[in-house]
């Protein structure tokens, strides 16, 4: 077998992990501050379908993904509306909004069901560095999309350990009683970073749509990555710089159905290959859940818990 | 909150006035068909008359209400079956592949087992063998959160993953037991004529629907009064309370959830009893598994009023369903946009049940010096 | 009620006199569904003074001093800062102001470091963190009020005593010149008091001012210049030092003659009924529970005292049988029931009342007549009949204040649903305990509530059951028991008995000093 086979495959899933990043930075960031939003997977199909329809009606790339950030947004905000400021239950909105994100993606997405993409992000030219044999098309054959959330990845480390409103959403998503004491909105800080989250999810939607979509269909889009950057974040303990190995494995699981299939390698059918993400995802859940692995993690203490000033 | 002079709190209430308590459920519904209004008209359909079209093709003719009786009624098991995990704060978010593993166990039985019992044996025990299927794609999830702690919600999700495409497997992947074995086209095999029930005349509505109910009604009356039913109301309120009672947290935990995959197992075997007769990959697109959660939300949980709430459901999508083939033609997920839409109002509505609005004038007290 | 030198202070005041208040509080009231926590409160805080507020538990003051600090707004009346009126929005505002409150529950993060915590919050704090400048910071405040911390160590892993420091230091790190300390005595051994003590002195002599909330009547005469009684909300008193008689004060408190005089066993103690031999109990490594041993007989009280924390939980879930010892014997009646689980326990005799009432106890959002029937054998079916009847019985027996038996035990307030908890383990049908293992039994109930439960308890002892208290409160366990043990860092250190016990060797030996 083609040893180039398998470059281009670690390729892929460097590339693909790119989505899985920037859904997994999101979920971070909402769930250090003692918020759980289920929803990424139905934001990122929003953001995915807003993509391509402003791509298609304009031909303008950033107007697409800036708008795919504000769809992201606007469903992050009532995600926390609902969760912060009227108490809902999270588990519940989080699912509510994925039903939700997934009948209106497939009812705006109509008209353009079946088409293919109208724009499409193109990896960089970096001249030499692309030609470095095995690293080169590895490292150096990626957009610039995917630069940037590496860099991304990197500054929300920064953000989180060495910045002060770091320090303040730390503090949030363990005690949000003793941020409330030193007088700071646990409502706003869980508020700020559901957003920012959802900004990120729906970022993730929208690369995926035009840097690896082929065609809009909505049962063929995510196909649950989402919820493959839920589990991302468990296992990425939370931080963000672990993340970015997670989400190259993860990408590897994605990945090779599609080499398989490519290749005509047909040991398994195809359908038990595309098991292959969920099974995995399954089975490193199962391996972070022995009492060992969870002493190591430290999920935020009140991860999930509305915050109610207590007043008796 | 305070604007100027005023106060503006929420604060808990001390009791719920009752009507109240039907007030949240129909006002959410008023403003998800204002929210699908508004998409229905930015994409060039008429709001007001395609909604009542909806209404009136869900609900209000005989061939819409039997249509939606029985769409209704695999939605009904999802919907218990969310309601009697989420009653007791454990997610499963996997009713939608335990759905399809029922189909899958129950046509199995249907195939292979109808055959060789008697006539009035065939349908229960089709229905049995989904239930189990059912239970038993929800065994993995249980036990990592009966025995590890782990959350169950993405762990039964990914099930649901794994049992689409298993389904697809079964029917485009194989030519084994599933398949039609009289054309190449690939479709599921037909069960044993035993093992079916026919429908009401004409109608789409099978007499499944009177199980769904007696169930509904039944799972209420048992959860009441029966020493399972006060353990689990325990365990719900309090695990601390539950464990110093002597009550297995374990057992609890498991229980619950398989009960809860066994009935959505048996949404699948109702499906394929009734209407399919067969493993069918249209169940996929229903999202049935997922609407179940919605509806038992909806429904608070209260396994008589996840009937009600079920139906609320079925009629929409069954009158979306129909728009499709009207003279302007509107896609079928509005249906979804609508269900998404009564939860989320739903949710926000609660809160609004749990406290009430007080709005006061601040005090103050001139210092006299 | 006022006496001499109050009137002075207040007069002085009102004529715009020299003496500026730091702190004050006029007029306010403060409502939460249900409940008049304050009704027209005044209040004066001295500069350099220490100014306690002593009530029971319910008497407002907590809430009094989560208004003067910013936590809650008044919905009537005023806060003033030096002689000016001001509105505190938030807590944050009220440290803008130099007030700060250090909770009976620390508002601590677990995972930070103690310099992490102390700088948490703070306005100055530059966006990029430097982390070493911050510990040095930190190290420089802890030293110039006595209170030696090291910045790098994990907040999560320090004593109680420690903790509060930590928040003492938070405080004054963010510029407090008034601290409110609520209950900030409870989680300490009486030596760590004294240390407490001492550092409120430092404070106050280096200006600061102090507000002491504590319903500990014994511990607050020495320390404080001034103590304002409260009572159900309203001010019933305030004497200054030198006049402040501990009959007197708890008056105030009270508003009767209360009897503060202990009860002791009134007949021979008989068989013994709860035996523990060379308990142990190992848990990662970690002897929480170390070679305890002793017998509880019928008709006697063995009191447990101890600080929080010493391995009172662990013990009284060995005994009622939710975990099993890893070395020892655990027999009730002659019967060994180690490990076998709570049910098999109680069929051998025992009731277990824990310390955590609505939480473990009973289900909170339960009716009081599920809750009856937590404890015993149920049937296919649950007979909520009988029960119901049974618990209308208790209601009127017990004087238990609820709308009606199906209400959720959660609306009850702390003492009724402690009477509802002894009234099932105590005396429900069904119950053949002829062993009772109570924890904490008044904690955060009102003096009344305490009477109630001390006759409850007294009358199951008359009866012939064997009672295992274990309680945080000395004067609990002073009051109650016959045979007194102190368990620190779960051994016991000392035994001594009811009447002749030396309560000065008690205390060291709840910190260790034995």
């Amino acid at each position: 077998m083609n040893s180039n086979v398998w470059i281009l495959t670690f390729s892929d899933a460097i590339s693909i992990a790119t989505t899985l990043i920037l859904a997994t930075l999101g979920a971070i960031l909402t769930e250090r501050s003692g918020v759980i939003n289920l929803g990424v997977e139905g934001i990122m199909l929003m953001g995915a379908v807003t993509a391509f329809l402003v791509g298609d009606g304009t031909g303008n790339l950033w107007l697409a993904l800036f708008l795919s950030v504000l769809v992201g947004v606007a469903m992050a905000t009532v995600h926390a509306t609902l969760t912060i400021t009227l108490r809902a239950n999270q588990i519940v909105a989080g699912l509510a909004l994925v039903i939700f994100g997934n009948g209106l993606s497939q009812f705006i997405g109509k008209p353009v069901e079946g088409k293919s993409r109208p724009v499409t992000i193109e990896p960089m030219n970096l001249g030499a560095l692309s030609d470095i044999p095995v690293l080169g098309p590895i490292l150096f054959g990626h957009d610039i999309f995917t630069y940037l959330t590496w860099a991304g990845a990197l500054v929300c480390s920064l953000y989180l350990n060495r910045t002060r409103p770091g320090l303040v959403l730390r503090a949030t998503g363990d005690a949000p009683a003793t941020v409330d004491a030193q007088g700071v909105s646990v409502a706003t800080v869980r508020f700020v970073h559901t957003i920012l989250g959802g900004a990120l999810m729906g970022l993730a939607g929208g690369w995926f749509m035009l840097a690896r979509g082929t065609a809009w269909s909505q049962a063929a889009t995510t196909n649950g990555i989402g919820w493959i950057a839920l589990a991302l974040v468990v296992f990425a303990a939370w931080r963000p710089l672990r993340a970015i190995a997670g989400a190259v494995l993860f990408g590897f699981t994605l990945q090779v159905p599609f080499t398989l299939q490519g290749q005509q390698i047909n040991i398994l059918p195809p359908e038990i290959v595309q098991m292959l993400p969920y099974v995995a995802t399954l089975f490193v859940l199962v391996m972070l859940s022995t009492p060992r692995a969870r002493r190591l993690l430290g999920a935020p203490k009140m991860l999930g818990q509305p915050f109610v000033r207590d007043e008796r | 909150m305070i604007i100027g002079n005023i106060r503006i709190e929420l604060e808990p209430r001390l009791s719920t006035p009752k009507w109240l308590y039907a007030a949240v459920p129909v006002l959410s519904l008023l403003f998800a068909f204002v929210v699908g209004g508004v998409f229905l008209a930015l994409t060039g359909h008429s709001p007001i008359g395609t909604l009542s079209l909806l209404i009136e093709r869900g609900y209000a003719s005989t061939k819409g209400i039997t249509n939606t009786l029985g769409s209704a009624t695999p939605l009904i098991c999802t919907g218990l079956a969310a309601a009697f995990a989420f009653r007791m704060n454990l997610f499963n978010i996997g009713e939608e592949g335990q759905m399809y593993l029922g189909m899958i166990g129950s046509a199995w039985a249907g195939i292979v087992l109808a055959g060789h019992l008697p006539g009035f044996a065939a349908v229960p025990v089709v229905l049995l063998f989904g239930a189990l299927s059912g239970a038993l794609w929800v065994l993995l999830p249980a036990v990592l959160r009966a025995k590890l702690g782990t959350s169950e919600i993405v762990s039964s999700l990914l099930m649901n993953y794994v049992a689409l495409n298993l389904v697809n497997y079964f029917i485009f992947g194989s030519r084994g037991i599933f398949r039609d074995p009289s054309t190449s086209f690939p479709q599921g095999r037909l069960i044993e004529e035993s093992a079916r029930l026919g429908s009401f005349g004409t109608t789409r509505t099978y007499p499944t629907v009177f199980i769904a109910i007696a169930l509904a009604i039944g799972l209420y009356w048992f959860m009441k009064r029966s020493n399972y039913g006060y353990e689990t109301s325990v365990f719900a309120d309090s695990p601390n309370t539950a464990r110093y009672a002597g009550m297995s947290s374990t057992r609890l935990t498991l229980s619950v959830l398989l009960f809860s995959g066994a009935l959505a197992g048996l949404a699948g075997s109702m499906y394929v009893v009734g209407p399919a007769g067969k493993v069918d990959p249209g169940l996929l697109q229903i999202g049935l598994g997922y609407a179940g959660i919605v509806v038992a939300a909806l429904a608070r949980y209260n396994f008589v009023a996840v009937i009600l709430t079920a139906i609320l459901f079925a009629g929409l999508r069954e009158g979306g369903a129909s728009l499709q083939i009207s003279s302007n033609p509107v896609p079928i997920s509005i249906a979804v946009v609508l269900q998404g839409s009564v939860l989320l109002f739903a949710l926000g509505g609660e809160v609004f049940r749990r406290n009430r609005l007080r709005i006061r004038r601040v005090q103050q007290v001139s210092v006299a010096s | 009620m006022s006496d001499a030198s109050t009137e002075a202070a207040m007069g002085s005041h009102r004529s715009g006199g020299a003496t500026l208040f730091a702190l004050s509080a006029r007029q306010v009231t403060k409502r939460f569904p249900g409940v008049l926590a304050n009704d027209r409160v005044d209040f004066d805080l001295l500069p350099g003074e220490v100014h306690t507020l002593l009530g029971e538990n319910g008497a407002g003051k907590s809430t009094l001093a989560s208004v003067l600090c910013g936590l809650y707004k008044p919905d009537e009346g005023a806060v003033l800062r030096n002689g000016t009126q001001v509105r505190l929005t938030s807590p944050r505002h009220g440290l803008q102001n130099g007030i700060a409150m250090v909770h009976q529950h620390f508002r601590l993060v677990d995972r930070f470091t103690v310099a992490e915590n102390v700088v948490l919050g703070h306005r100055k704090l530059p966006f990029r963190l430097r982390v070493n400048d911050l510990e040095d910071q930190v190290a420089q405040v802890a030293e110039r009020f006595g209170l030696p911390l090291d910045p790098r160590a994990v907040v999560g892993e320090l004593s109680a005593g420690q903790r509060q420091r930590v928040e003492i230091v938070k405080a004054l790190y963010h510029g407090a010149e008034i601290l409110l300390l609520d209950e900030p005595t409870a989680l300490l051994a009486p030596p760590e008091v004294e240390k407490l003590f001492e550092t409120v002195r430092a404070m106050t002599q280096a200006g600061k001012s102090v507000v002491f909330v504590s319903h500990k009547l014994g511990e607050v005469v020495d320390i404080s210049d001034r103590v304002t009684v409260m009572r159900d909300g309203r001010v019933t008193g305030s004497v200054a030092r030198g006049q402040a008689d501990t009959r007197k004060l708890a008056e105030l408190m009270v508003g009767r003659d209360i009897d503060l005089s202990p009860r002791r066993s009134r007949g021979e103690a008989k068989e013994t009924l709860l035996s523990l031999s060379n308990v142990g109990l190992t848990k990662d490594g970690v002897d929480r529970i170390a070679q305890v041993s002793f017998d509880v007989r019928a008709g006697e009280i063995v009191g447990v005292a101890g600080v929080s924390g010493n391995g009172q939980r662990e013990l009284a879930e060995i005994v009622a049988g939710l975990i099993a010892p890893t070395s020892g014997e655990v027999s009730i009646n002659g019967e060994r029931v180690n490990g076998v689980g709570t049910r098999n326990v109680r069929k051998a005799g025992l009731a277990y009342v824990p310390e955590d009432r609505l939480g473990t106890g009973l289900a909170p959002s339960l009716s009081i007549v599920d809750n009856l029937v937590l404890t015993r054998d149920r049937g296919f079916l649950v007979d909520r009949k009988s029960a119901h009847v049974e618990a209308e019985a208790f209601i009127k027996q017990l004087e238990i204040k609820t709308p009606n038996a199906l209400t959720a035990t959660r609306k009850l307030s702390g003492g009724n649903s402690q009477k509802v908890l002894l009234a099932r383990e105590i005396f429900a049908a069904g119950n053949n305990s002829r062993v009772l293992v109570v924890c904490s039994p008044t904690r955060g109930l009102d003096v009344g509530a305490v009477e109630a439960v001390h006759k409850l308890l007294d009358e199951a002892r008359s009866a012939g059951k064997a009672i295992l208290l274990i309680s945080e409160d000395l004067d609990e366990v002073l009051t109650l028991a016959d045979k007194i043990l102190v368990l620190y860092r779960g051994s016991v250190v000392h035994e001594a008995v009811g009447d002749k016990v030396d309560v000065e060797a008690v205390g060291l030996a709840m910190a260790g000093l034995s």
